[in-house]
């Protein structure tokens, strides 16, 4: 199979930006990237799921793609699912041909580990006997012991002939098993070789950022350390991963912004959430699913800003939410118009005018750019710079590195639910690579 | 400004209730084919049987008054996002506390019922904060219990001294509600239209109704706003539960004077077809509760006159509920 020049975009957007890959039989592909880097984008061309903006594709092989997401009937029992994916086959014979173990067909979906689904997926992807097989980050809901069987079917179908494609953007488990490895950023091929160190792929898969010292505003140097959070709790989330284990306190001091940068699914969101049950007191949190938790869309502008006060009285709230519009430049025509009908960039802002309006002391911003334009952008960052320069603590997490460097006073870098040492954003630039990827170890003595 | 972007909203909402009302007054009228009777006769007998003489328009404010407090009672629940299908057991525990608290009076009587309805849904609240359970399931199952528990009352503890029917004894004279001049109406129907004022109050003018409403549309994101949204739920549960009691406290003392089995009548289920009617919205639901209450006993004046079971008011309710379901699936699917 040959990928020559494929271009795909997305409104504005380049996912994919002029890529030209070819593959031979047998090979273990890692395909390496951050997230939004074009991975599985570029994956599902080559699966023929996506058309291609632009370039030709060669040879096309009959291809498998086994979703991050998991494509079951959880009512279903593992031989019913086999039965929709290949109907008229035993579920036995498909399982043994496989060669992936998975006892106990009669059981239902619903009941099965997560990694068990993980496998019936693959079993279901492997029983077509595609030539061509992609594995969208297989290992992100698999157990060490697991991902170690899942490697072991991943070199047995490599020595029959199939060329495996393994998108992931954990370093050991794709040096681990990959004959070779290709890393994607913004859309583009860095680099694709064979032998490269765990610290050459991570460099190459995060852009080194210029840290450009913002000017340091008039900080209240005398304020009191305050804490934000001090979180313990050890949480598991959905995909059985241990998320959050922050063994202790996280400090943020008054005028401070504090950035929180890592790969997606490290438990930031459980992060988040935590202290928005956990801080008291004069608290601001920007949540990061807009969409679900942003605003409520039935009701009007006026009536969403005013969730956040003690009183409500229409004519007043209505007055309120006329100046916020005015000073938050929020593109509306009424403050009685329902928040739904808003643009994504223009629910942000009502939900910063809502949030920072009350000058809270603490801000707990997720993502608060995500899905913006420059401009839009630009308002938020300024928005949270005046709120740190008027003395409130900020925490900011965001997976967008040039905001984390734009805004951070100081960094964390989170993965698999811990939090690295306080780093500078000089020190976060040369190590935050490292730290993302999970192959540097913590190290102790440059916290703060 | 504003008035002209609210007026269209509120005048298509207008007009899907007119359009669901009218199609379950010409699915009556078509049925009334099926027992030998021409439609203009059937809505004939129904508009001089519900609004045709001073008679029959007390009767049908009379019915209206219990169809309006379930009606407000199911409106405040939805409105915070909550199933409540309990109406019908809320409204007999209601009647019960009233019959409990009649010896003390009036107002004691009242309150009685108040409070026996909104523990009551309480317990549903209860149970959901405790093992998740769903509303819909735990209101509607405790509504066989409070079925269960008035048949045992009227049977049991609670039977008239005669112990000839299973039915209590009449409450005592003081405990009854005052009549409306020299009119067949009782005090109830002047409680029920400012119940649904204060309801209308609370759901637009405070913030309490602001943090319920903003509940029911969205839990997740009302609970990033900063909202309490376990607190929210409890109180709206209690206050809708509360409602459906009165209901039953002022369907005792007006009406009935006595309990016995099959008191509720359906009150607390129609109470779901009058606030789909009126879109949730209170003083909607004074309209709604006036355009089944007159259909009920229009539908009584068809037993009588014409032979045709009563049965068909509730056919007419279940019209109206498929109708604006549909009307609302579409509305949501197409913004």
């Amino acid at each position: 199979m040959r990928l020559s020049h494929i271009t795909k975009r997305f409104g504005t957007n380049v996912a994919v930006d002029d890529v030209s890959l070819a593959f031979a039989p047998g090979e273990i592909v890692g395909l390496v990237g951050e997230n939004g880097a074009g991975k599985t984008t570029l994956m599902s061309i080559a699966a023929g799921e996506l058309a291609a903006d632009e370039g030709t594709i060669d040879d096309r092989t009959s291809a498998g793609i086994v979703h991050q997401h998991f494509l079951l009937v959880s009512e279903f029992t593992i031989a019913e699912n086999l039965a929709l994916a290949m109907w008229g086959r035993d579920a036995d014979a498909i399982i043994r041909d496989s060669g992936i173990a998975l006892r106990d067909v009669h059981r239902r979906v619903a009941d099965i580990s997560v990694g068990e689904k993980a496998k019936l997926e693959l079993i279901k992807a492997v029983a077509r006997h595609p030539r061509f097989l992609i594995l969208d980050e297989p290992t992100s809901v698999l157990a060490p012991a697991e991902a170690r069987e899942l490697f072991v079917v991943m070199r047995q179908l490599a020595a029959n002939g199939t060329t495996v494609v393994f998108i992931s953007h954990k370093i050991p488990e794709v040096l681990e098993v990959a004959t070779r490895v290709v890393v994607m950023r913004r859309g583009r091929i860095v680099a694709d070789g064979g032998t490269m160190t765990a610290s050459e792929l991570a460099e190459a898969m995060v852009e080194r950022r210029q840290v450009e010292r913002r000017q340091q505003v008039e900080r209240r140097s005398d304020s009191p350390v305050r804490q934000t959070a001090a979180v313990n709790r050890t949480g598991e989330s959905d995909l059985r991963l241990p998320m959050l284990q922050l063994e202790e306190g996280l400090g943020v001091h008054a005028g401070e912004i504090v950035a929180i940068i890592g790969v997606a699914g490290n438990g930031q969101s459980e992060l988040a959430a935590s202290l928005r049950d956990s801080l008291r007191g004069h608290v601001a949190h920007i949540p990061e699913d807009r969409a679900r938790d942003g605003l409520i869309a039935e009701m009007t502008i006026a009536e969403n800003i005013a969730l956040a006060e003690k009183r409500w009285r229409p004519r007043i709230a209505a007055k309120t939410a006329s100046a916020l519009i005015e000073r938050f430049d929020i593109r509306a025509q009424s403050p009685l118009q329902r928040a739904g009908s808003l643009s994504g960039g223009n629910q942000q802002k009502v939900i910063l005018a809502r949030e920072l309006e009350r000058k809270p002391e603490i801000i707990v911003a997720a993502e608060p750019s995500r899905g913006l334009d420059i401009e839009a952008t630009r308002f938020v960052h300024d928005e949270l710079r005046a709120a740190a320069t008027r003395g409130a603590a900020i925490l900011l997490i965001t997976s967008d590195l040039d905001e984390a460097f734009a805004l951070g006073d100081a960094i964390h870098v989170i993965y698999r639910g811990k939090l690295s040492d306080r780093l500078t954003p000089a020190e976060a630039a040369e190590r935050a690579p490292q730290l993302m990827a999970g192959v540097e170890r913590r190290e102790s003595g440059v916290g703060a | 400004m504003s008035g002209k972007l609210r007026v269209p909203i509120s005048v298509s909402r207008i007009g899907i209730a007119v359009i669901a009302a009218t199609t379950a007054i010409a699915g009556l009228a078509l049925c009334g084919i099926a027992f030998g009777r021409s439609p203009g006769e059937l809505l004939a007998i129904l508009a001089g049987g519900s609004i045709g003489s001073s008679f029959a328009l007390q009767g049908t404010l009379l019915k209206s008054v219990p169809l309006l407090l379930t009606g407000l009672s199911v409106a405040v629940a939805f409105r915070a996002g909550v199933w409540n299908i309990g109406g019908e057991g809320q409204f007999l525990v209601g009647a019960l506390g009233a019959f409990l608290g009649a010896r003390y009076g009036v107002i004691a009587s009242l309150m009685a019922a108040v409070v026996a309805g909104a523990i009551w849904a309480s317990i549903a609240t209860a149970m959901r904060l405790w093992r998740n359970a769903p509303e819909v399931l735990t209101t509607i199952l405790l509504n066989f219990i409070a079925i269960h528990l008035l048949g045992y009352a009227v049977n049991g503890p609670l039977q008239e001294v005669g112990g000839k029917y299973p039915q209590s004894d009449a409450v005592p004279a003081r405990a009854s509600l005052p009549l409306l001049g020299n009119l067949e109406l009782h005090a109830g129907v002047v409680i029920a239209v400012l119940v649904a004022v204060a309801a209308w109050y609370l759901l637009y003018q405070t913030a309490e109704g602001l943090r319920l409403r903003a509940t029911g549309f969205n839990r997740s994101a009302a609970k990033w706003a900063g909202v309490n949204v376990d607190g929210q739920l409890i109180r709206a549960m209690a206050i809708s539960g509360a409602m459906a009691g009165l209901a039953g406290g002022i369907e005792l003392l007006g009406v009935t004077h006595r309990l016995f089995e099959r008191f509720a009548a359906g009150y607390g289920y129609a109470g779901i077809a009058v606030a789909l009617l009126a879109q949730l919205h209170p003083l909607g639901t004074i309209a709604s509760a006036l355009f089944f209450g007159a259909l009920t006993t229009g539908a009584g004046e068809l037993q009588r006159t014409a032979g045709i079971s009563s049965m068909v008011a509730t056919l007419a309710q279940a019209i109206v509920i498929l109708a604006m379901i549909a009307f609302m699936r579409r509305s949501k699917t197409s913004s």
